[in-house]
C-alpha cells in the first residue's frame, strides 16, 4: 500500500507562523461544519470512522469521547498529549513544527464534542522551543475568533518519560509528582481534578478535521479491518533516509524500512520505541496495524553490525531510569533485569539467567501498575524469542 | 445501594456497589496479603502484592483499589497469582538491606511474614542495595535501608496526622521517602505523633532506642 498524506498534507505547504497561509488552504472549515452539528453527531461520526488512538494503545477515539460526554459534570477537560517521549519517535514534533493549525482545529472540535471549556496541550520539556510557535498559533486562532468556546493552555512537562502515560500526565498538569494512578476510575470519568477528561495524542487530533470535513465513510476506505486511516512513522537508525513517513495502515514493514527509508541490511527492527516490539529481519513482511504491531510509530532499524544484547541492555537501562518508582514490580524489576543483562553483556551469563529473565518478564507484565512496567519486558521477551543464540553464546 | 454478585474462588457471593475486591474478600474470610494498603488510608496500588486474577483481564488487578463489578470471576490464590506475588517479594528482598536477626521489628515485620507465607528464601535477583545513613531525632528514627516504599507513612502523615512532612522524591530505584524537600531530619521537624511509625510494615521507621544514657535520677538499689 502506498504512502498517503492525510495527517501531513499541510506540512511544508503552509507557514506554521502565519494562520493566513492555513486559511487559504482550509479556512477552519471543519470547525465551522462541526459547530452546526450536534456534539453527539460529531461523536457518532468519529465512532463510525473507526479512528483509534495514535499514541500507542489504540483505544477507539469516539468511545473515549462518548464516555467523557456521558459522564455528568460541568467541568470537562481535553488534553492534547504532545509528550512524545517514546524512544525514536519524533512525528509529533514534525507535525507541530509544520502544521500547528490543524492540531488546534482538532482540539477545538474535540472540545466542542465532549463539552470541554478548557483544554491543555501537554508539551514535553524537551520541546520547549515549540512553545513559542504553538502560543503564536493559538493567539492567531484566537484573534480570528476560532477559540470562542474553548480556552487552550500549554503545560510543559519536567522531563519525565512516564508523564506521557495519561494518568501520570494528569498528575503532572495538576502540579503533582507525575505518577500513574490506578484504573478504574478511568480519566473519562475521573480525570483532571476529578473531572471527566479526554487525553488524545497529537496525531489522533490531527485526523479529526479530515473526518469531520470529508465524512467517516471516506476515512474508512483505507486501512485494514480494525485499523482505519493512515499512520505517521518516524524512522531512524541504520537507514539511508531517516525521517517522518505517513503510510496507510496495514502497509508492510518492508515498504517503510527498505523502500522508503532505504535500509540496506536489517538485523532487527524495534517498532514502537523502548517499550515496543522487536522483530527480526525475517519478519519484514509483517503488516503495520493495530492488529499486529504498531506502537506510537517510532521505528528503529538495526543492521548486522549491532549487538542484540547491547540494544536490549541500553533499552532496559533507559526504562530503569525512567520508571517512576511507584510500583514494586517495575521499580525493582527493571533494576534486576539490567543487572542480569549486564552479566550477559560481559559474557558472564549463566544458564539459569534466561529463566530468571522470563520469570521477571511475566511478573512485570502481569503485576505492574501502568503500561510502562507492563510493556518494559517486551524487548527482552522478543529478543529471547528471535535472538536466543545471542544470549546463549554469552553464557560462560 | 445495589448488591453486586460476584464469584470469588469458585463461591458465589455478593457485596455492596463500590466495595473493592479486597474488602469483599475480607468479608468472606479470604486473606489477601497487602503491604501498602490500610483501611484508614486512601489506596495507592504501589506494592502490587494484593493482585488477584480476574477472568477477562489481560493483567492481574490490584484488589485494594479495584471495585467489584457484576459477574466478576475472581481467583485470589491461583498458581499464577502466587508465583507473581513470590517474585515481587523476592524483588523487594533483593534490594532490602540488613539482617532480620538484628532487626528490631523482625517478629512484627509484614515483609518477613509474607516471605514466610510465600516460601521465599534467598532472593535469586541481584540489584543494587539501598544504603542510606540512619537519621534520628528524639522522636523518630528513619532507617531507609529497610524501606520498601509502600508509602503508608507518607499517606498517614498527610491524611491522618494532616502534616504532610513526609514525601516521595527522586525516580526509579533512587526513589526514597524524604522530609519536606529532602531536608535532613532536624530536632523540630517531627514531634511525637508516632502515626507513621505505627503504620510502617518494616523496620524503617521506629522509636529511637533509649539506652541507659537517658536514665536520670537516683539508682533504685543502693548498696
Amino acid at each position: 500500500m502506498p504512502e498517503k498524506q492525510i495527517v501531513l498534507k499541510n506540512c511544508q505547504m503552509i507557514n506554521p507562523r502565519d494562520i493566513n497561509t492555513y486559511l487559504a488552504r482550509h479556512d477552519f472549515k471543519a470547525l465551522a461544519k462541526a459547530q452546526v452539528m450536534e456534539p453527539d453527531e460529531i461523536i457518532n461520526e468519529v465512532k463510525a470512522s473507526g479512528l483509534r488512538g495514535r499514541g500507542g494503545a489504540g483505544f477507539p477515539c469516539g468511545s473515549k469521547w462518548e464516555a467523557a460526554r456521558n459522564t455528568p459534570g460541568d467541568e470537562k477537560y481535553l488534553v492534547g498529549n504532545a509528550d512524545e517521549g517514546e524512544v525514536g519517535t519524533f512525528k509529533d514534533r514534525y507535525i507541530i513544527e509544520n502544521d500547528p493549525f490543524t492540531f488546534i482545529e482538532g482540539i477545538t472540535i474535540a472540545a466542542y464534542a465532549i463539552g470541554a471549556k478548557q483544554s491543555y496541550i501537554y508539551l514535553r520539556s524537551e520541546y520547549h522551543r515549540l512553545r513559542n510557535l504553538l502560543e503564536n498559533a493559538i493567539s492567531q486562532a484566537k484573534d480570528k475568533g476560532f477559540l470562542k468556546h474553548v480556552k487552550i493552555d500549554i503545560r510543559e512537562g519536567a522531563g519525565a518519560y512516564i508523564c506521557g502515560e495519561e494518568t501520570a500526565l494528569m498528575d503532572s498538569i495538576e502540579g503533582k509528582r507525575g505518577e500513574p494512578r490506578y484504573r478504574p476510575p478511568f480519566p473519562t470519568t475521573k480525570g483532571l481534578w476529578g473531572n471527566p477528561t479526554v487525553i488524545n495524542n497529537v496525531e489522533t487530533l490531527m485526523n479529526i478535521p479530515n473526518i469531520i470535513l470529508n465524512g467517516a465513510q471516506q476515512f474508512r476506505q483505507i486501512g485494514t479491518e480494525r485499523s482505519k486511516g493512515t499512520k505517521v512513522f518516524s524512522v531512524s537508525g541504520d537507514v539511508a533516509k531517516p525521517g517522518v513517513y505517513e503510510l496507510v495502515l496495514g502497509s508492510k514493514l518492508r515498504e517503510l524500512v527498505i523502500d522508503l527509508a532505504g535500509a540496506e541490511t536489517v538485523k532487527m527492527v524495534q517498532i514502537g520505541g523502548a517499550m515496543g516490539r522487536i522483530v527480526s529481519s525475517t519478519m519484514l513482511d509483517t503488516s503495520l496495524s493495530f492488529e499486529t504491531i504498531l506502537g506510537a510509530g517510532g521505528v528503529i532499524v538495526y543492521n548486522e553490525s549491532r549487538d542484540t544484547i547491547d540494544i536490549v541492555l541500553r533499552t532496559m537501562e533507559f526504562l530503569n531510569k525512567e520508571s517512576c518508582g511507584k510500583c514494586s514490580p517495575c521499580r525493582e524489576g527493571t533494576e534486576a533485569m539490567v543487572k542480569i543483562l549486564q552479566k550477559f553483556a560481559g559474557g558472564r551469563g549463566t544458564p539459569k539467567d534466561t529463566g530468571l529473565l522470563e520469570e521477571l518478564s511475566s511478573t512485570m507484565m502481569l503485576a505492574s501498575l501502568c503500561g510502562l512496567g507492563q510493556a518494559a519486558p517486551f524487548p527482552v521477551i522478543d529478543s529471547l524469542q528471535y535472538f536466543r543464540h545471542d544470549y546463549e553464546s554469552r553464557i560462560k | 445501594m445495589a448488591e453486586v454478585k460476584v464469584t470469588i474462588n469458585g463461591a458465589q457471593t455478593s457485596g455492596r456497589e463500590g466495595v473493592t475486591i479486597l474488602e469483599l474478600a475480607q468479608e468472606n474470610g479470604i486473606k489477601i496479603p497487602t503491604l501498602c494498603y490500610l483501611t484508614e488510608l486512601s489506596p495507592t496500588g504501589a506494592c502490587r502484592i494484593c493482585i488477584v486474577e480476574v477472568e477477562g483481564s489481560r493483567t492481574l488487578v490490584g484488589s485494594c483499589h479495584t471495585p467489584i463489578t457484576p459477574g466478576m470471576i475472581i481467583q485470589t490464590h491461583s498458581p499464577k497469582v502466587l508465583a507473581t506475588r513470590k517474585v515481587i517479594i523476592e524483588l523487594l528482598f533483593a534490594s532490602h538491606c540488613g539482617f532480620c536477626m538484628l532487626c528490631n521489628k523482625a517478629n512484627v515485620c509484614n515483609l518477613r511474614e509474607l516471605a514466610a507465607d510465600l516460601d521465599v528464601g534467598l532472593s535469586p535477583f541481584q540489584t543494587r542495595k539501598r544504603f542510606y545513613p540512619i537519621e534520628d531525632n528524639p522522636y523518630i528514627q528513619i532507617d531507609r535501608t529497610q524501606c520498601i516504599l509502600c508509602r503508608k507513612c507518607v499517606r498517614a502523615c498527610r491524611e491522618i496526622a494532616e502534616n504532610g512532612i513526609l514525601g516521595i522524591a527522586y525516580r526509579s530505584f533512587d526513589t526514597k521517602i524524604v522530609i519536606d524537600n529532602d531536608q535532613p531530619l532536624a530536632q523540630d521537624t517531627c514531634r511525637d505523633c508516632d502515626i507513621c511509625i505505627s503504620v510502617c510494615p518494616t523496620g524503617c521507621l521506629s522509636k529511637p532506642k533509649k539506652l541507659s544514657a537517658a536514665k536520670t535520677g537516683k539508682p533504685l538499689i543502693i548498696c
